[in-house]
């Protein structure tokens, strides 16, 4: 893709952002309502966290301040992720009914047009994951001025964890131009990993961490780059092979979606 | 007669999907051990009370298990699409109750569900864990709150999708209502540790019979009546059902298909 053509889909993918979201404001107080569900149900899921915590300290050796940190990270990179690229995750409803044939016929890539169906952009999620970033990081370093290196760090960590999200939302997208329905397989590649990456991944048995430093790397969204940002355990280089992980997974993903579209067969119901 | 037909249709269509159903299975089955895995962790280190490691991961386990009875029904019991379609118009006008023939259908669902979910994964968790089996009077007696807990689900499911006839966004209750169950049921942690004010919340809500109270039955530590609140929790959702179909029928309005 050359220069001009890449501006060219970025102002197409801001317009059709800016109407999506328009059309999405319609329902004013519907929006609100999603909006504000959204950042209930992480507050709550993380109370989960918190409560156990607080009743035991410490999750093997990681205070509620880090683990604050990881869940934070792990909560941005999502919202991040669904915000940009919202209906990429609901692919199934349009290879089952069809609709992506129509998506087809429209001139422009159909990644591109896939994200910014539905536009929602997450901003209960991205509040709650604001504020627990900043309480987190506020008690890690409290008075240490190491904190405006780590705030850099992490931005760089959250940014490079959503694209390692979308790389894995992709990549189980793109399956369904084989098996259609993908629902399932989400909830173990992204729900399961995603509840997972929530918690230091030192809990887990070997098979487990395996699993998800290999096949579905969820721990370079936030367990990686916290080792070297805020516990300083191990070297810059995990930050750096969590970035080279996330675009790794973004090529393999946009691989795979392209060959995937080329094989594409509707459903034609 | 009607309550039958409906449910094994409901049983039956479910069967078509069962190879799909594996995969759910599966990733169900690594979510239990993700929460496993947290009490392991804190277990090795730290008193788990009267439940003991060995315990506390019975318990989660048969929560992990029981999720797909008491949990994971229906969204909305399906309302959200009727009233999407306007379908909604027809099921209120059939000569048989809204709530009456939705619950027919769930409890369909909720035995498939049963059999095809909760029990592979049981199964698996009798080894891998190990789940601790109970004995026969705590089972017949944790079987009864766990009809509770499905029944109270269906009830709950039921109020959120009529939500749809005034919100679009009635999806979003149903998340929260998974969310709040997951923290205040003591699918997670039990509710005895729940501090002050959450423990308060959740020992006057519905919650605990979905997951507390049937573990707690089937290991063993509190007897049959433990599952009072449970039975008085249904008869309240009972009347909050039929009333809030009472304000359904006043004014419908769909969304236009």
């Amino acid at each position: 893709m050359n220069r001009a053509e890449w501006s060219r889909f970025m102002t197409m993918y801001r317009i059709l952002i800016r109407s999506s979201f328009r059309s999405r404001m319609q329902y004013t107080f519907n929006f609100w309502v999603g909006t504000a569900a959204a950042a209930m149900i992480n507050a709550v899921e993380f109370a989960l966290l918190a409560v156990v915590l607080h009743r035991f300290g410490t999750i093997q050796g990681w205070s509620i301040a880090e683990s604050g940190y990881l869940y934070a990270v792990i909560t941005l990179s999502k919202a991040m992720y669904r915000s940009f690229a919202s209906d990429v995750h609901h692919l199934e409803k349009y290879l089952v009914s069809g609709d992506l044939d129509g998506l087809l016929l429209r001139p422009a890539p159909v990644l591109l047009i896939l994200m910014t169906q539905n536009f929602s952009p997450r901003f209960g999620e991205t509040l709650l994951g604001a504020s627990m970033l900043a309480i987190s990081l506020g008690a890690i370093f409290e008075d240490d001025p190491a904190i405006w290196t780590a705030i850099p760090l992490t931005v760089l960590a959250i940014a490079s964890g959503a694209v390692l999200m979308f790389g894995i939302g992709l990549l189980t997208a793109s399956s369904g131009f084989w098996l259609t329905r993908i629902d399932a397989l989400q909830v173990l590649t992204e729900d399961a990993a995603r509840t997972a990456a929530q918690y230091p991944l030192t809990i887990y048995p070997g098979w487990l961490q395996g699993l998800l430093t290999g096949l579905i790397p969820v721990a370079f969204i936030n367990y990686m780059p916290a080792l070297y940002i805020i516990r300083g355990t191990h070297g810059a280089w995990t930050l750096g092979l969590s970035v080279a992980v996330s675009g790794a997974m973004l090529l393999l993903s946009l691989k795979l979606w392209k060959f995937g579209l080329s094989r594409y067969q509707s459903t034609g119901s | 007669m009607l309550f039958y037909a409906l449910s094994r249709a409901s049983f039956n269509r479910n069967l078509q999907y069962r190879a799909s159903h594996l995969l759910h299975n599966v990733a169900s089955a690594l979510f239990g051990f993700i929460y496993l895995s947290i009490w392991t962790g804190i277990g090795e280190t730290k008193d788990l009370g009267i439940y003991g490691l060995s315990g506390l991961v019975s318990y989660v386990a048969l929560n992990q298990c029981l999720l797909w009875v008491t949990s994971f029904t229906s969204n909305g019991l399906g309302i959200p699409q009727l009233v999407r379609t306007g379908a909604i118009a027809t099921e209120l006008a059939r000569p048989v109750h809204l709530f009456y023939q939705l619950m027919c259908r769930e409890w369909g669902q909720i035995a498939y569900q049963a059999m095809y979910k909760s029990l592979p994964i049981y199964i698996v968790y009798l080894f891998a864990v190990p789940l601790r089996l109970p004995a026969l009077p705590a089972a017949a007696a944790s079987a009864a709150a766990v009809v509770c807990a499905a029944y109270l689900s269906i009830c709950v499911h039921y109020l959120i999708g009529a939500a749809a006839l005034w919100t679009t966004e009635s999806s979003w209750f149903q998340w929260l209502n998974y969310a709040f169950s997951t923290l205040l049921s003591g699918f997670l942690i039990p509710i005895e540790w729940l501090p002050g004010w959450l423990g308060w919340i959740s020992r006057w809500s519905f919650y605990p019979s979905l997951s507390y109270i049937p573990s707690r039955i089937y290991l063993g530590y509190d007897g049959i009546a433990a599952i009072y609140p449970s039975l008085i929790w249904s008869v309240v959702l009972t009347f909050a059902c039929l009333a809030v179909t009472g304000f359904m029928r006043r004014r419908v309005e769909v969304q236009g298909g």
